[in-house]
């Protein structure tokens, strides 16, 4: 934004009159640029806004703008009407235009009339400042976004249709994308980012010539707000060369001033006659009081008195900005760098916002002392704000993804993804072991658990949300339980995914009540309002909610789960609210068995202890139980020594560091929404059918999880979720297959005896079920039985087929089907006892 | 102009001035180089190149601050507590056809709009402490320094006056009126009583020293020219360079006015240089334990490890007798002693060993417990201790917080530099309630004791710090809130009176430490395969065992054969772990 030391003054004439007009300062005070802050809804001063169109010469004027002497005193009062301004800025680069009129005393506005021919250049440089307006002219009048196609040539570029709103509104900005500017003219841009201050003032003025030739009688003056530049600086590499530049940078508000109205004109009154002044100006920071009556009859001594409504205020506001934590190196606290906010950006951001800032850095001296004209040695800097723009993000990215009304996102809200790191994406994406490395760099100080970890990896990424025309809502979001004796680190799995997850929540079950989970309606003691708080899970909207200690949640706490873990809305109605709350959150909890630990009499339901209405609602169910297991023992073993011995970061070179993970995953539920193919599709059907059959065992429906149609919901997302992780459009057979095996594996179901439901341990330590050894123990004794009965020692033999025919035959005391290869087991058995030989497919007795 | 090694030790900035000018005729350009280093840290590096050149710097601390000279080079030890960010000055200006510096000073002022050309260069601004719980024999005494000091000012100042006169300008004058507002002078003498007093109270030569009791002396660094990733909060640093006082600051805070009180960065406001004294850094580095020691040098590791074992049984005498003859305990505390922590994977850091010992009542703790933190303090450089009581976890403010109001981060107790030990009192807990601090409290305590990380409180978000802190926990029975590695019955058989030391084998003991502590350390591949199906087969045995208390074997290992100045793990060493372990074990059942 501006500087008075702008190219043009021509409106000082009817700014400031009278006895302003001898002082140079006031002069460019008054200048086009100075406007600005001047302009910004005030509207008291008539002298100001009656300024009439700028007269085609006006360009003419722009040769007598600012002393070159005092370049950075008079800028520095146009901008920010501060004290102490100038001195030791003169070693700035590109101060403020000059003319190559080397008379600094000529610079009085009403001098215009001099002469058009010769070229007037910014201050220090060789840029001209024709130049710079034709080239802003152009751009204003003729850019148009690449997406407006040639039929559109005749319609207005995207800027003046802007003018035309702005004054429809009566509005006093525009704003304008730095992109586009570099688009339709790098030159333009790269100007503007050096040297904004003369820039920026040329292209008010140019708006107001525009403005002005639209409608003639628009009293407000238009200015121009950049925002979005090419690149953005850290705060940390701020350095003296960026001084006077435009900048731009993100960072958090941590702190705010109050407002301050500074004072922009003052109006005296004489108390003796009554007389009042004309406004008179701010001059470096200070006004001086008139020390005598200016009226010519009076002239009375000391009598001005300051009328303080009839002075013009400004808004101003300075604002701290701190960088965010993502931008600290290891080891360091974290910069701020104060802002100077002026009229419409006060109040733009509160403590705590992030935003992204555009603006010009600047460096203040400060005087030593106000009675001094020394100036320390030591500059303050701070940031002029041309343009503010909010940006929320939170961890991964919380404006989410899975959410099906994504089409109406806004631009800048998107996680800004520069094209190496996208690429990058796109190269781990390909890896053919991609999903085992995502699933190794989650929580890798957590040993073993891997499926469980595959789980929850598919939880992070998620599967797509549906809103039907018709209504109906299928979520994304895919809702885990880990159930498992105490120490096998649920809970810090627990921790890491809240660590990791947008907006997530952890709470313990104890500690929860319903409504500290859902919402609850609350009186307001003072107004005796009733109003909506909040609980866990509504504020974990579109993130992961996570329940410690599930099982040792009340259960009225627990029932108020069902509808958001399937409608994953919270509806109340108390105290004469309705109202229904989106909780779009995935559910992580966990639980101990009921009995504490995990009891192998009794079956998975059992130790589980939840109601099934609940249960089904989790896509997966883990059972965790610590299987000793060799392998995982060493591997373990190998990895601690490694820790040791080596550099502990070559230990786990493999894994993906966590922000690398979390950019991923976020970049995945952004922008990756896999669809089913044919084939895919398929699978999923038989796999179904397949597990409906196998709930109706005979006998067994009370005592395992039978499948529903949530289970193919559940298959379908995590499905989803797997091919999101290899940045798949589309879900695969193997996505498909993968899922079944976690939701399998979930439930120990290889080890599940459908026959009782439980959970054979047996089976998870040799690979045997109980009732299967006992099946066979009941073959090995009939197959002894009919030896016995058949065949004598040393007789003739008997074929395997036809002893599969006489259990047949025999029947009675086994239910199940005989197979061939039960019967050669079998006899394996009772030829280890030495009760029989085999020879091919013959049994012999001894 | 005296020689160069004359002007670096007392005026400084002289030698920076004429390096300055002698750059610039060899073609150095201050409009282009945006302050870079001309040559300047050469200089200074080159002359304090070895150890006794810099014990001729002065020591700024609480004492020496009254008799040491601004715009004379001292140097100044300290812990990195806050930084302030950049502030841009004016470097160099224009003083009619030549180019003057204001790098390496403070010069504040000109005349408005008086220079013609000027550029503005960028410096840092880190806030320095004296460390945290720093023992006293840490310190350098400066006695002798300052008599031969003020000797060598005193000759400097006739000297200057007689020499210098080309280099006067409005330093001197700033110099004079510094001196005249008579902080350096006036509080000289003063200075000269107490410190002396003090000193001859304290008995030098007594094993073990009381705690310090010097009054911190912050102090506001301000750094050239070096890389933002060299150094870290909570590094512990010595810098050397130009003292300097600020009258024209002092000069501010009576007259702030709205705007810039506003705007300002606020330091020069809470910190008037009479309290905090600026140090303009020409060269630092950061301290290990040796730069403390008297020899300044380690023992030499590879050929003497009879050295090692020497030393190592004298040390574990003195321990035992000290833990009443409780050989395991001795043996426990001192790999504890020896432990750092020397990697990090996500949130395990590697080389943590932290002690638990329990069985403690509060009048065992009286005698033990007291003995024990006046060993450590002798033996060890940084040391704190904290009572955890009920009260003090309500109350106290360990975590470091960030005060927006005044853009300072506020010190916590937590707030240590790597290496401290820290000694957690939990005899004296009783039953009570703890608020929302104490919850605070106890959390910080447990994640550093877990993951050696502290919580630094920057109010819109937390920032978690690696710390490195050595944590022995007295308790009555395992403590629940403080988690430690290892949790070791305490079981004395006899107290025992306290042996005196000399400070000879006091400071051999710590130079044992610190050496043994630096120490590299690896593994055969034999030896791995049999640790791994040590641990493997311990695994398979006991289910329970987790990688925490794998982990924690290996690092015993390693203390234990570190202990002995060797620096690969043997079969020999790798044992004895195992064995007192399983002592270990046996005692907590």
């Amino acid at each position: 934004m501006a500087s008075d030391s702008s190219p043009g003054n021509p409106n000082d004439g009817p700014s400031s009159p009278g006895e302003n007009v001898s002082s140079p300062i006031e002069n460019t005070y008054s200048s086009p640029a100075a406007l600005h802050r001047r302009r910004r809804g005030r509207s008291s001063t008539p002298t100001q806004f009656a300024t009439p169109p700028p007269p085609p010469s006006r360009l003419a004027s722009s040769n007598s703008t600012p002393p070159t002497s005092r370049p950075s005193a008079a800028r520095s009062n146009g901008r920010n009407g501060r004290g102490g301004g100038g001195g030791g800025g003169g070693g700035d680069p590109g101060t403020p235009l000059s003319t190559d009129e080397p008379l600094p005393s000529s610079d009085d506005g009403e001098d215009d009339g001099a002469d058009d021919t010769t070229p007037t250049f910014v201050w220090g440089t060789n840029i001209s400042v024709q130049d710079v307006k034709s080239a802003i002219e152009m751009f204003v009048k003729h850019f148009r976004e690449a997406r407006e196609n040639s039929e559109d040539l005749f319609r207005e570029g995207k800027y003046m249709v802007s003018i035309r709103k702005v004054i429809e509104i009566e509005g006093e900005w525009i704003d304008v994308d730095a992109f586009d500017v570099f688009d339709y003219d790098p030159d333009l841009y790269n100007k503007m980012v050096r040297y904004p201050l003369e820039v920026l003032a040329i292209f008010d003025i140019v708006l107001m010539d525009i403005v002005s030739t639209i409608n003639r009688l628009f009293e407000k003056h238009v200015q121009v707000r950049i925002f979005n530049l090419r690149t953005s600086t850290s705060m940390r590499n701020l350095n003296p060369s960026d001084i006077e530049k435009m900048i731009s940078l993100k960072g958090m508000i941590i702190r705010s001033s109050s407002i301050i109205p500074e004072i922009r004109e003052a109006v005296f009154r004489c108390l003796v006659c009554g007389y009042f002044s004309d406004p008179i100006i701010v001059d470096r920071g200070k006004i001086s009081e008139p020390p005598t009556c200016l009226k010519q009859e009076c002239m009375a001594k000391n009598s001005m008195t300051l009328v303080h409504n009839r002075c013009r205020f400004a808004d101003k506001q300075i604002v701290r900005l701190q960088e965010t934590p993502d931008e600290i190196p290891e080891g360091g606290t974290p910069h701020t760098v104060s802002l100077l906010l002026h009229d419409k950006l006060v109040d733009n951001g509160k403590p705590g916002d992030r935003i992204e800032v555009t603006g010009i850095y600047r460096a203040m001296t400060v005087r030593v002392g106000p009675a001094h004209r020394t100036v320390k040695s030591v500059f303050k800097t701070y940031i002029d704000c041309l343009h503010i723009k909010k940006a929320s993000k939170l961890r991964m990215s919380a404006e989410d993804p899975m959410d099906v009304d994504n089409s109406l996102r806004r631009v800048d809200e998107d996680v800004e993804l520069d094209e190496e790191k996208l690429r990058k994406f796109q190269e781990l994406s390909k890896q053919p072991d991609i999903y085992e490395r995502l699933s190794r760099s989650l929580a890798p100080n957590i040993w073993e658990l891997d499926d469980v970890k595959k789980g929850l990896l598919c939880q992070l990424f998620g599967g797509n949300a549906l809103n039907l025309a018709s209504g109906a809502n299928f979520r994304g979001d895919i809702n885990i339980l880990l159930v498992g004796d105490p120490g096998t680190s649920k809970s810090q799995l627990l921790q890491y995914i809240h660590k990791l997850s947008p907006r997530g929540i952890y709470t313990s079950g104890r500690g929860s009540s319903a409504v500290g989970l859902t919402a609850y309606v609350a009186k307001d003691p003072e107004t005796g309002e009733t109003v909506l708080e909040s609980g866990a899970l509504v504020l974990s909207d579109r993130g992961i909610c996570c329940i410690d200690e599930f099982d040792k949640m009340s259960d009225s706490a627990r029932s108020m789960l069902h509808e958001v873990m399937e409608q994953q809305t919270v509806s109340i109605a108390k105290a004469g609210i309705i109202a229904s709350l989106n909780a779009r959150t995935s559910v992580l909890a966990c639980a101990n068995p009921s009995g504490s630990r995990y009891n192998p009499r009794l079956s998975v339901i059992e130790n589980i202890h939840l109601p099934p209405t609940l249960l089904s609602r989790f896509d997966l169910i883990y059972l965790i139980l610590d299987k000793p297991d060799e392998q995982t023992d060493r591997r373990l073993a190998k990895h601690i020594v490694a820790l040791h011995f080596e550099n502990a970061e070559s230990a786990q070179e493999e894994a993906i560091d966590i922000t690398t993970l979390t950019t991923y995953v976020s970049y995945a539920r952004k922008n990756i929404h896999p669809k089913l193919s044919d084939e895919a599709a398929e699978e999923l059907t038989r796999g179904y059918v397949e597990m409906r059959k196998a709930g109706k065992f005979a006998g067994s429906s009370k005592k395992v999880i039978t499948a529903t149609p949530r289970q193919i919901e559940s298959l379908i997302r995590l499905s989803e979720a797997l091919a999101r992780m290899r940045f798949s459009e589309w879900v695969e057979k193997h996505d498909v297959d993968e899922a079944f095996r976690l939701l399998r594996v979930a439930m120990q179901q290889s080890a599940t005896d459908h026959a009782t439901g439980t959970i054979d341990m047996d089976l998870i330590n040799t690979g045997v079920s109980a009732s299967e050894r006992m099946r066979r123990d009941t073959f090995v004794s009939s197959i002894r039985d009919i030896a016995l009965e058949k065949m004598q020692i040393g007789g003739s033999s008997m074929r395997l087929s036809e002893l599969l025919e006489e259990l047949k035959k025999h029947g009675g005391n086994i239910n199940t089907e005989i197979h061939l290869h039960d019967v050669r087991k079998a006899v394996a058995t009772l030829s280890s006892e030495g009760f029989l030989v085999v020879e091919g497919d013959r049994i012999k007795r001894v | 102009m005296g020689g160069p090694a004359y002007d670096c030790l007392t005026n400084p900035l002289g030698a920076v001035r004429f390096s300055f000018v002698n750059a610039l005729s060899s073609g150095y350009d201050p409009a282009s180089s945006v302050g870079k280093d001309w040559g300047v840290v050469d200089l200074f590096r080159h002359y304090f190149s070895d150890e006794s050149a810099i014990s001729q710097v002065p020591v700024l601390d609480s004492s020496s601050i009254k008799w040491v000279q601004p715009k004379t080079l001292v140097r100044f030890r300290g812990m990195i507590q806050d930084m302030l960010g950049n502030e841009f000055y004016a470097g160099a200006y224009k003083d009619d056809t030549t180019w003057r510096t204001n790098k390496y000073s403070d010069v504040a002022q000109f005349p408005e709009g008086s220079s013609t050309e000027m550029k503005v260069w960028e410096r840092r601004l880190l806030y320095c402490v004296p460390v945290p719980g720093q023992n006293q024999w840490t310190e350098c005494s400066s006695q002798e320094l300052k008599n031969r000091f003020l000797d060598l000012t005193g000759q400097n100042r006739e000297k200057r006056v007689r020499v210098d006169e080309e280099m006067t300008d409005s330093i001197d004058s700033n110099a004079l009126e510094a001196g005249l507002n008579g902080s350096p002078f006036k509080k000289m003498k003063v200075g000269e009583a107490t410190s002396s007093a003090s000193e001859s109270q304290v008995p030098q030569s007594s094993g073990i020293p009381p705690a310090t009791s010097t009054e911190s002396l912050p102090c506001l660094v301000k750094m050239y020219d070096s890389p933002e990733s060299d150094l870290k909060l909570n590094d512990v640093v010595e810098f050397l360079g130009v003292l300097t006082f600020d009258p024209i600051v002092m000069m501010d805070t009576d007259s702030l006015d709205e705007n810039s009180d506003d705007l300002s960065e606020a330091e020069s406001v809470q910190m008037p240089s009479a309290k905090v004294p600026r140090l303009h850094c020409l060269i630092h580095r950061k301290l290990e334990t040796q730069h403390f020691l008297r020899g300044s040098s380690l023992l030499p590791e590879p050929k003497s490890p009879q050295i090692f074992k020497e030393i190592r049984e004298s040390l574990m005498k003195y321990l035992t007798g000290l833990l009443g003859n409780d050989h395991i305990a001795s043996q426990f505390l001192l790999l504890h002693l020896l432990s750092k922590v020397h990697g990090r994977v996500d949130n395990v850091a590697v080389g943590k060993l932290s002690l638990n010992l329990i069985h403690l009542n509060k009048e065992s703790m009286s005698i033990f417990g007291t003995q024990l933190s006046d060993a450590l303090k002798s033996l060890l450089p940084f040391t704190q201790s904290i009572p955890l009581t009920i009260e003090y976890l309500n109350t106290a403010s360990l975590g470091p917080k960030k005060d927006y109001r005044i853009n300072r981060l506020m010190p916590g107790v937590l707030q240590i530099a790597d290496g401290t030990h820290l000694i957690l009192d939990e005899t004296e807990l009783q039953p009570g309630t703890l608020n929302s601090v104490g919850v605070e409290n106890a959390n910080l305590l447990k994640n550093l004791l877990e993951c050696q990380k502290v919580e630094y409180d920057f109010q819109y978000y937390k920032m978690e710090m690696a710390t490195d802190v050595q944590m022995l926990i007295f308790s009555e029975g395992k403590s629940n809130i403080m988690p430690a590695d290892l949790v070791l019955p305490f079981q004395p058989s006899q107290v025992n009176s306290l042996e005196v030391i000399t400070p000879e084998t006091a400071e051999a003991w710590r130079c044992y430490l610190a050496t043994c502590k630096s120490l590299p350390h690896s593994i055969g591949q034999e030896l791995q395969q049999v640790v791994e199906n040590d641990l493997v087969a311990a695994r398979q045995t006991d289910r329970s065992l987790g990688s925490q208390d794998l982990s924690r074997l290996l690092t015993m290992a390693r203390m234990m054969s570190v202990s002995y100045g060797e620096t690969t793990l043997s079969l020999e060493h790798w044992q004895m772990v195992l064995e007192l372990e399983r002592l270990r074990k046996e005692r907590l059942k």
